[in-house]
């Protein structure tokens, strides 16, 4: 994925969206929208960062984790397995983006809310007591898109639900080892490609070009 | 933002959507519990064994009482740990993953040393009259091949109890303040120290004779743990998040409690007592005792406190805001 800071309007639809589609517990945000003031009267600012799951390369969630819940799939999702999940917490401690969330069970699942938008793909909804769950890039959408021939990043039902929902359209998703693709085209056309802790050396996969 | 307290894990809600240095809430006081008994159970097992001290200072059915020290430390602190799991009856996962993580490799040692240093002791263990597993044939005490091997096989398994903790928060980057091997050296050396007091005090129990040796050893571990905290202090001092933790341990509100309980009381106190015990031989035991009261709070609050000034720095620094930010928040 890349993010274009630049035009972010800190509107928090992506938020919300992610909400929706992944029915989050109460208290955990997968893709929030990190805001904060920039210089002084009259020449102040407010700043807008998107952020969510970075999906390392050399992903220290991954490496923490004792019991293997943590995996890198082979397109490079990471992906937390609540079931397999102890609930150590040693993926939070180590992912330095704060990006890992723990459901402790006392905040309820969202709920109530629509129908998924991927009606076959429900079960990322689903979250256990105790363990961990993350940002999958919508893993389910992509799935869902690639077992049904739609383009992966261009399709909306095969689109993480952030990037269809953002009204600035600073969130691109798709193939960044495809030179051809939107992401690949994106990059190389507003770049330089930044990252978030550089210093940590994690390989993110989310990019992002304007960071202030 | 909810005020359940510090134990509370990182996503609380408004944490995330401010760019600031956060404090991490993974991990608090059950951890350092348990780092501490674990650090603990290990150390008296290699401290015991190391001074030759098993036999001499007592049994319990049989078993050395420096073996069911720490046999007890490591069982208690082994049961704070899985009870601290979101999902505790899952606990035989944490096993899965020995590749790369520090907490299988120390759910393996536990169990590696609780089943070998068993093994070791059992031709020893006294039920009643009886001692139903004397046909095992070895030395509990390490005095042949058989228990020699088990014994050796039981201290290394140990060094990895003692040190994996440490690890666990060395490994990964995202805090600084642990992303360091000054954080497992401390670790371990704490544990010694403390592990080779509760062995003196132990002696003293029994009525043995703590010797000018057994104190310089003390001493010396003593000052290695001042020397490694002290390194860690000076290293990387303005590295974002780091800077952030040293802050709060140094000038903020972990200040007193770090400074004059965990490094002047915990750590240079015992070192210097260690050396006076050695010269003075009258004084030994009592001032063995001392360091033990000295240290073992001292390590279990440099546990704790280094969990609690485990600080991420914020995903995106633009020109230095971040850091003011955090200064307001402190």
């Amino acid at each position: 994925m890349v993010i274009d800071a630049e035009r972010c309007v800190g509107c928090q639809a992506c938020t919300v969206a992610c909400k929706t589609e992944n029915q989050s517990p109460y208290d955990a945000w997968y893709a929030p929208v990190v805001e904060w003031e920039a210089g002084e009267y009259p020449d102040a600012t407010l700043n807008y960062l998107p952020t969510l799951c970075n999906h390392c390369e050399d992903a220290p969630c991954v490496t923490a984790c004792p019991s293997g819940a943590l995996k890198r799939r082979d397109d490079g999702i990471v992906m937390a397995d609540e079931d397999v999940c102890i609930g150590s917490r040693a993926c939070m401690a180590a992912c330095p983006y704060g990006a890992i969330h723990f459901h402790d069970g006392r905040a309820a699942v969202s709920g109530g809310g629509p129908e998924p938008s991927v009606p076959e793909r429900y079960a990322h909804q689903r979250h256990v007591a105790g363990a961990v769950s993350k940002c999958t890039y919508c893993a389910h959408r992509i799935d869902y898109g690639t077992e049904n021939g739609l383009e992966v990043g261009v399709h909306p039902l095969a689109t993480p639900a952030c990037v269809v929902t953002c009204p600035a359209e600073c969130r691109i998703f798709g193939d960044l080892d495809d030179p051809d693709s939107n992401v690949s085209r994106y990059l190389a056309d507003k770049g330089p490609e930044q990252v978030l802790r550089p210093d940590a050396k994690t390989g993110p996969s989310t990019r992002y070009v304007g960071l202030p | 933002m909810s005020g359940r307290g510090a134990s509370r894990p990182q996503n609380a809600f408004m944490d995330q959507f401010d760019l600031e240095p956060r404090t991490q809430r993974v991990w608090d006081l059950n951890h350092a519990v348990w780092f501490t008994l674990m650090g603990l159970g290990g150390g008296v097992f290699l401290a015991g064994r190391g001074l030759n001290l098993t036999d001499g200072l007592g049994s319990l059915l049989g078993v050395p009482t420096v073996d069911v020290v720490s046999f007890v430390a490591i069982a208690v602190g082994g049961v704070i740990l899985v009870a601290d799991l979101g999902r505790p009856l899952q606990f035989w996962r944490a096993f899965a993953n020995v590749r790369t993580s520090w907490i299988s490799w120390g759910a393996w040692s536990d169990l590696v040393f609780l089943t070998v240093a068993g093994l070791l002791v059992l031709p020893g263990l006294r039920l009643g009259d009886a001692r139903p597993f004397e046909g095992l044939g070895w030395d509990p005490h390490g005095g042949d091949g058989a228990g020699l091997a088990l014994e050796i096989a039981a201290g290394a398994a140990a060094v990895v109890v003692m040190t994996y903790a440490g690890a666990v928060l060395a490994r990964p980057r995202s805090i600084p303040y642990w992303s360091s091997p000054a954080v497992p050296v401390q670790f371990f050396l704490s544990s010694s120290a403390t592990s080779v007091a509760v062995v003196l005090a132990l002696e003293v129990m029994a009525g043995v004779a703590v010797t000018a040796g057994q104190m310089v050893l003390l001493g010396l571990l003593a000052t290695a743990l001042a020397v490694a905290v002290v390194a860690h202090l000076l290293t990387g001092a303005n590295v974002p998040g780091k800077r952030e933790s040293l802050e709060r341990l140094l000038r903020g509100r972990y200040r007193c409690v770090f400074v004059d309980v965990v490094l002047v009381a915990g750590t240079v106190a015992p070192a210097l007592l260690g050396f006076v015990g050695a010269a003075a031989g009258g004084l030994r035991g009592a001032l063995a005792v001392v360091c033990l009261v000295l240290l073992l709070p001292g390590g279990f609050l440099l546990r704790l406190i280094t969990l609690r000034v485990g600080i991420f720095p914020p995903v995106h620094l633009p020109g230095g805001l971040a850091m003011k930010a955090a200064g307001a928040r402190r």
